[in-house]
């Protein structure tokens, strides 16, 4: 019986990891449109003059949406190095090695380049180290 | 080469494009001086990056490019659904090319004053 499961389990261990690289490309990709509109939304206020901007960006500028900013270059990372590797099993690169694909660029890659840009942001805009 | 050949390709395109184009603006908007590193991002610094019409062009081509990959995107989502007839799918791109461009006009006007 578990021999039985962990056979299943196996056969379909790169489906099941695909379908969350699958679900997370769409998600991602659905959450940074939303942002993008949010995004357009407040640069449209340049086009109301210089305290008006500057009103609707201070909101952003508080540590809490610069908590958020983390968050959402997390996601762009993730949509981004996920993207890549798409890429190169579309082009005939890794194909039968998705699964270290999945872990080596969109998890290892792509944690490397988040921290890198983490940090400043952590430790400049919310922090406020001079 | 048929549409959906095309449309892939470009995906794949946009996507690469959108790697370059976002970081250069992640380093320009937040990192590149200590104000910004600090998340002061004022008028006066958008004003005076943007009235340089090389730089204004980046921006709106990057909101282009960003909005076909977004909204392709959606595109994709959907079809891949898989239940809709051609009049549905026809339906879906006029939408969505509509809001492509409200959405980019929002974009451009914004630096109209600028």
């Amino acid at each position: 019986m578990t021999s039985s499961v962990g056979a299943v389990l196996k056969k379909y261990r790169w489906q099941f990891s695909g379908m969350v690289a699958w679900t997370l490309q769409r998600v991602t990709g659905i959450l940074l449109l939303l942002y993008l509109l949010l995004h357009v939304h407040t640069i449209s206020k340049l086009s109301q003059g210089p305290a008006a901007f500057d009103a609707a960006i201070a909101t952003f500028s508080s540590p809490f949406f610069k908590c958020l900013e983390i968050g959402l270059l997390g996601v762009v990372v993730l949509h981004a190095f996920n993207g890549i590797r798409i890429t190169l099993v579309d082009l005939g690169i890794g194909v039968g090695k998705q699964r270290q694909l999945f872990w080596t660029i969109t998890v290892g890659m792509g944690l490397l380049v988040f921290l890198a840009g983490a940090i400043p942001i952590l430790l400049f805009a919310v922090l406020k180290v001079r | 080469m048929s549409w959906n050949a095309l449309e892939w390709y470009f995906q794949r395109i946009t996507g690469g494009l959108l790697l370059v184009l976002l970081s250069a603006h992640f380093w320009v908007e937040h990192y590149m001086t200590a104000p910004l590193r600090r998340g002061d991002l004022t008028f006066e610094v958008i004003a005076s990056r943007v009235s340089n019409p090389v730089w204004r062009a980046i921006d709106i081509g990057f909101l282009v490019v960003a909005l076909f990959h977004g909204l392709n995107g959606v595109r994709n989502i959907i079809l891949d659904w898989g239940r809709l007839g051609k009049r549905a799918i026809a339906a879906v791109n006029v939408a969505l090319v509509l809001v492509g461009v409200v959405w980019a006009w929002i974009g451009i006007t914004a630096f109209s004053r600028l």
